[in-house]
């Protein structure tokens, strides 16, 4: 028993903090960034919330649009907007034909058990008062393209 | 000052033990204080991190259920409660298994419904040091820093245990023992969610719920049977306890005593013994070999608290031999 505890400690520290040092990432349950990288597409929804994105014009425009159509670029992948109301956007993103989705929206968004959230990437303080904390959607369980994404926005945001 | 019936009960290595088991479990107490809101933070949207967390939230319980029992069983007996608080020792185990008994039967619904579902947990990043770091990494950095403090814990508590005679401790470093297997279980987990195994997750998560409910099932029967007055047993429960046949072998080697039958209640630290007595050529013993016999067998053993003995011509059918005779 004591043996075997043991041994489970120091694999587990030398496994758990031995990666903990350097930044790897996740791998991606249905592999999406290599797909984006492979096929040179990335699928995102975005829906009507100015001036983070509009859908109002011929294409899509906004701050997150072109923060997304900048991500793709570094991938080297064009993007393929489809336009919607959050709840399409949403269902699609949870059956996997959209690989993220943008709409100006928050921390507080009601999505949070069909897509994973990125982390803050910025905040802005609403003319009410209130602060609003922006984050966008990426599908569950794709970590390594969440990852890829929250680490390109914080450096966009951060300069 | 006043009068503790539990110190007064014990000789002075089980005092020593029990002050040790009592900082013991402010230690534990100590730990868990630290890791909870630590694991609770980088918990994320993992089950088994989520199971993980709860199972050191639940690990409170015991040793909560310790520090009370021995402050409530130090009160001397009244005369309302004629045979004292030592019982407080078993309450306190059922509610702690029966606390670890539905939590764990909770998690296992909820980590197998995650699992059918077919849920894939998303774990972000955050910035350290300018940064972008995977929260997966301070998860399993989280739990395998676990690890260590509870399995030294659990030895040091099951030597106590032993030496106390006391069941709630045992259970606390049965617990604490395995405490390990979870911290390991929910490391594999989000290892898996790393590796893009979604399922990983989750099916940690019910190997996790499972040994919570499995700690529940134990700690809630062995309490049960406890408080249903079962033969005084051993810590463990692995066999009946050895002090019964000492009283056995002393009562007979007296020279007014036929035979001797016993029933013992384990009031949780002490026992309540009634020794029924036929003595030799069923002539009446004198009071002072009664008291004399009485006072011999409590000497025996701290354990032995309350010993009465009862001259009788036909034994209770439910009186027991000493083992190994029938």
């Amino acid at each position: 028993m004591s043996h075997r505890a043991r041994a489970a400690i120091a694999a587990s520290l030398i496994v758990g903090l031995g990666l903990a040092g350097c930044g790897v990432r996740p791998a991606d349950v249905d592999g999406t960034l290599a797909t984006v990288e492979d096929s040179g597409v990335l699928r995102a929804g975005v829906s009507e919330n100015p001036p983070w994105s509009s859908i109002s014009g011929a294409e899509p425009t906004g701050s997150e649009v072109t923060l997304i159509e900048r991500f793709a670029a570094r991938h080297g992948a064009e993007v393929e907007w489809r336009a919607g109301t959050e709840e399409v956007l949403v269902d699609a993103l949870h059956a996997g034909s959209l690989d993220v989705v943008v709409g100006g929206l928050t921390d507080a968004t009601p999505w949070l058990d069909d897509a994973a959230v990125s982390d803050v990437y910025t905040e802005v303080v609403s003319p009410t008062g209130e602060t609003e904390k922006h984050v966008m959607l990426t599908r569950a369980g794709e970590n390594g393209l969440l990852m890829e994404l929250e680490t390109f926005l914080r450096e966009e945001v951060d300069g | 000052m006043t009068k503790s019936a539990l110190r007064d009960g014990l000789d002075s290595d089980g005092r020593a033990a029990l002050r040790s088991a009592v900082r013991m479990e402010w230690a534990t107490i100590a730990f868990l204080a630290v890791t909870i809101p630590v694991v609770g933070i980088v918990t994320g949207s993992s089950q088994a991190m989520r199971a993980a967390w709860i199972e050191d939230m639940l690990s409170l319980a015991p040793p909560l259920a310790f520090l009370v029992a021995v402050r409530v069983m130090a009160r001397a007996a009244t005369p309302r409660y004629p045979y004292g608080y030592f019982r407080s020792v078993g309450v306190a185990h059922l509610v702690a298994g029966v606390a670890l008994l539905a939590m764990g039967a909770f998690l296992l619904v909820d980590s197998t419904l995650t699992l059918i579902r077919g849920d894939r947990p998303p774990i972000g990043s955050v910035e350290v040091f300018g940064e972008s770091m995977w929260l997966g990494w301070f998860m399993m950095a989280a739990m395998a820093a676990t690890i260590p403090l509870p399995i030294w814990f659990g030895r040091v508590k099951m030597r106590l245990a032993k030496e106390l005679h006391n069941k709630v401790l045992y259970a606390d470093a049965d617990m604490n023992k395995a405490d390990w297997m979870t911290a390991v279980g929910s490391i594999v987990g989000v290892g898996g969610i790393g590796l893009g195994l979604w399922w990983a997750d989750a099916a940690a998560a019910i190997f996790i719920s499972g040994s919570i409910l499995w700690d529940g099932l134990k700690n809630t029967k062995g309490a049960v049977t406890d408080l249903m007055d079962t033969r005084a047993t051993t810590f463990d429960d692995a066999k009946p306890h050895p002090d019964i046949d000492r009283i056995h072998d002393h009562l007979s080697s007296l020279r007014w005593v036929d035979e001797v039958r016993t029933r013992t209640r384990d009031q949780g630290q002490f026992f309540h013994i009634e020794a029924f007595v036929k003595p030799r050529k069923r002539r009446m013993p004198r009071l002072d070999d009664i008291e004399r016999a009485q006072d011999e067998c409590r000497a025996l053993d701290w354990k032995m608290h309350d010993v009465v003995i009862v001259p009788v011509r036909k034994f209770p059918e439910t009186a027991s031999a000493r083992s190994g005779e029938s």
